[in-house]
């Protein structure tokens, strides 16, 4: 479970995270909503340790985050798959290459190295087997900026399902696609997550795929939460007012 | 304009001089018939009864050129590896005073390695320990190091994304992050980066024939004292003729790279990963190429039986003893080490020729560039495939046929023009125009033009603004196009390599002097012929220091130039 016990974040001034206060349960699916530069990217950030909190705590399994550090912080942030808005990939890398970097805590230095260099038959054929689920399997070998923007989506897609997190973590990762696409992407990881029994915290823009596909919605403004709860719970209008 | 003017009157170019005196035609002339007849004999008939035949001469001369050459880049590398590594932003993730001092102490040891030239490093190091191979490889590959960790750190720098942060936050080590995220995206720019020194490599390994080193330059020196021109053109046709091989593989390769190979669609209708692995992009030229590298690399070291001077180790320890004695300044030895002594002995070796040499050289440096460069603008408008096509920019246009041949001419004479370097081509028109600085101006501008039109030329064609493509289908001419839209769009690119070329040309012009025109080069050679090591370890040292600042000034100008924080 992930906790954030009045976590703030500000950079000199600017208060990104203003003082939040969030319990996010195992399994859940949720989804995070607001203008730009409201603070989704911040909070995200929050919740993998990537950004150190002003004040206030992030609290994974019981265990603060900023507390951790060597081996204890790799294996917390292990357990959290993170899908950066522009999708991190490495573009001269083949997508089975990307994919592998998912392990990088698990297989450690030499191990990630050997699976660039060299990847066994049994590793490629789990790759391949995610890869179907995902739709691009006859992409495995694939450089990665050979691909469309969609499969590029479903490459890190599926890099973070190959971590075997407990949660993923998703900014944005279908803003620029098309409204078909993007629906088709959320109904993709929401799919997946659910088979594999993982949290998913999503931002994203559109609201009817809020509604759609989230258990739970939380709506942000100017670094703080204005609305949280099921989507049939919330006041529609001050939701529409936050895209 | 100004300070170009200012320039050939500081370095004392009089125009009169451009016109070579009776000697000096009569020696172009017989040179330049000399060119359709390269020998593929000795032309001395004497030589030709010897044991040795002159394609064997020429066939070692070749190999120990690619061989020094080799072996000092494979040496580079891993000194720009490393030190590279060291200078990264990408590699130090915390930002702490002592990790970044590290970090920019690292940078600024490279810049001032890479500010002495190889030519400069070669003659410490011969008077040091004496005639070597393995002076030579490490005269070279000192600077060659240290350029590359220069460019290396700022390749990974700016090759740093989000990738790289993913593999930290999924629990990776920062040395898998950095390996995987960083370190493989910039590969292809790291790898073509190493091709293309490789390729200055081979030039400068000539060119150390010039001080001893039995390479291609040692045998064009010593055919020209000989006055056998017919074997110089024989030489210098193997030389540009490697040179360009290089290029043309260094751009293959790196098309390669940065394209990456398509993968073919697999022969079965439902394909396992056996099929698709078959299936993959790959490329016979990189593999072959990388192999070709390692063995080359391996090889260049393995071959030579010999790298030290067949000097004993005493004689050679006495040597370095007797050297690094004499490079002490004269004065400050007499005072039993007293380097108050110094001061006096620095202002008095200024005040007699020291500082008006390291002005003449900054004026040759800056005066060639801004010819070179000034050229190359007009020239480019004529070079550039986007304009110089029967559809410039993407509009019909007939009956400019001519302008296709004058381009791909031009595009000619700027590959022969950067293959050429700047030391040979200037030993020799020394020998058309006597001793005049214009014959330094001249190498200087003919092999930098050359990479500033190649390069501007570039810049145009990538321009992806239709601006120009208005103008053209407006009825205005090409180079309407060229002056008033495609020029302003590539403006700051192009003084951003005007930059990265006048650092060049700065370092350039330390060692030309060398050829015996006035500048800091001609005080080191007239000091090592003297035996004076103290004087010519104080010009060297002030040769350094001028193409450091040049180096800096070049970098922040760059730095504003590209309008975002990549340091």
């Amino acid at each position: 479970m992930l906790e954030l016990q009045s976590a703030t974040l500000a950079y000199n001034s600017i208060v990104a995270v203003d003082s939040i206060n969030l319990e996010i349960k195992p399994g859940e699916h949720v989804c995070l909503i607001g203008p730009s530069g409201c603070g989704k990217t911040s909070l995200l950030g929050l919740m993998n340790g990537r950004l150190e909190s002003s004040s206030g705590k992030v609290v994974l399994d019981g265990k603060e985050l900023k507390s951790l550090s060597g081996r204890a912080l790799k294996t917390a942030r292990s357990k959290i798959a993170w899908i950066p808005q522009d999708l991190g990939l490495v573009p001269n890398l083949r997508v089975n290459q990307n994919i592998a970097c998912g392990r990088a805590s698990e297989k450690g230095f030499l191990g990630l190295m050997r699976s660039l260099l060299l990847m066994g038959s049994r590793e490629k054929e789990e790759v391949a087997d995610l890869l179907k689920r995902v739709g691009i399997k006859e992409k495995i070998f694939h450089r990665v900026d050979h691909l469309s923007g969609g499969q590029q989506q479903r490459v890190a897609i599926a890099r973070a399902l190959y971590q075997r997190p407990e949660m993923i973590l998703a900014d944005e990762p279908v803003s620029s696609v098309d409204p078909e696409r993007a629906k088709s992407l959320v109904e993709l990881l929401i799919g997946l997550a659910r088979e594999e029994g993982q949290t998913l915290v999503m931002s994203l823009h559109d609201i009817d795929l809020a509604k759609r596909y989230f258990d739970r919605v939380i709506g942000l403004r100017e670094g703080q939460v204005v609305m949280d709860g099921a989507p049939d719970q919330i006041d529609l209008e001050q939701l529409y007012d936050l895209s | 304009m100004l300070l170009f003017f200012a320039g050939l009157w500081v370095i004392g170019a009089k125009p009169s001089e451009l016109v070579p005196n009776e000697g000096g035609r009569e020696t172009a002339s017989e040179f330049l018939k000399a060119a359709i007849r390269p020998a593929l004999d000795f032309e001395d008939p004497e030589m030709r009864e010897s044991e040795v035949d002159f394609i064997h001469k020429l066939g070692r001369a070749l190999w120990l050129t690619l061989r020094y050459a080799v072996a000092a880049m494979s040496l580079a590398l891993l000194i720009g590896i490393i030190w590279g590594v060291l200078g990264s932003r990408a590699w130090w993730s915390k930002s702490s005073l002592f990790l970044q001092t590290i970090r920019i102490g690292s940078r600024l040891m490279a810049t001032a390695v890479r500010s002495v030239h190889e030519l400069m490093w070669a003659l410490l190091f011969l008077s040091a320990v004496g005639t070597s191979p393995l002076a030579a490889v490490l005269a070279m590959a000192l600077p060659y190091g240290g350029t590359l960790a220069k460019v290396f750190s700022e390749l990974l720098d700016e090759s740093e994304s989000s990738a790289a942060g993913v593999i930290r936050m999924s629990g990776g080590s920062g040395l898998a992050a950095f390996s995987a995220g960083v370190v493989t995206r910039a590969l292809p720019d790291l790898a073509t980066y190493a091709l293309y020194r490789l390729e200055c490599a081979i030039r400068s390994s000539a060119v150390l024939g010039f001080v001893g080193v039995p390479t291609l330059g040692y045998e064009i020196k010593t055919a020209y004292e000989d006055g056998h021109y017919r074997e110089i053109w024989t030489y210098l046709y193997i030389l540009l003729a490697v040179v360009i091989f290089f290029e043309w593989w260094g751009a293959r390769m790196r098309s390669l790279l940065t394209k990456g190979v398509s993968s073919i669609k697999p022969e079965v209708k439902q394909p396992n990963v056996d099929h698709l692995w078959k299936s993959r992009g790959t490329s016979l030229f990189l593999r072959s190429s990388f192999l070709i590298v390692l063995i080359g690399g391996t090889m260049s070291w393995l071959l030579e039986d010999r790298w030290g001077s067949g000097v004993s180790w005493e004689q050679k320890l006495q040597n370095l003893d007797r050297f690094t004695d004499e490079v002490v300044p004269y004065p400050v030895r007499e005072a039993d080490g007293d380097w108050s002594e110094f001061g006096p002995w620095f202002g008095e070796k200024m005040a007699k020729g020291g500082s008006e040499a390291v002005w003449q050289t900054f004026h040759l440096g800056t005066a060639s560039i801004l010819l070179a460069g000034a050229l190359a603008l007009l020239a480019v408008n004529l070079s550039a495939r986007t304009l110089a096509s029967s559809m410039p920019r993407g509009v019909w246009d007939r009956g400019m046929a001519w302008r296709s041949v004058i381009g791909a001419m031009l595009r000619v004479a700027a590959m022969l023009g950067r293959a050429m370097p700047e030391f040979i081509l200037a030993f020799l028109l020394l020998r058309v125009f006597g001793p005049t600085v214009w014959a330094l101006i001249l190498a200087l501008v003919v092999h930098n033009c050359g990479i500033l039109l190649r390069l501007g030329a570039e810049v145009i064609d990538n321009i992806t603004s239709r601006a120009s493509s208005v103008i053209l289908a407006q009825g205005g001419s090409r180079t309407s196009a060229y002056v008033g839209a495609l020029v302003p769009a590539g403006f700051n690119r192009m003084v951003l390599f005007l930059f990265y070329r006048w650092e060049s040309c700065i370092r350039e012009a330390t060692v030309l002097g060398m050829l015996g025109v006035a500048s800091l080069g001609f005080l080191i050679s007239d000091a090592k012929v003297s035996l004076f090591y103290d004087e010519m370890v104080l010009w060297v040292a002030l040769g350094a220091a001028l193409v450091f600042l040049g180096d800096l000034t070049s970098d922040f100008v760059r730095y504003k130039l590209r309008g975002k924080n990549n340091r």
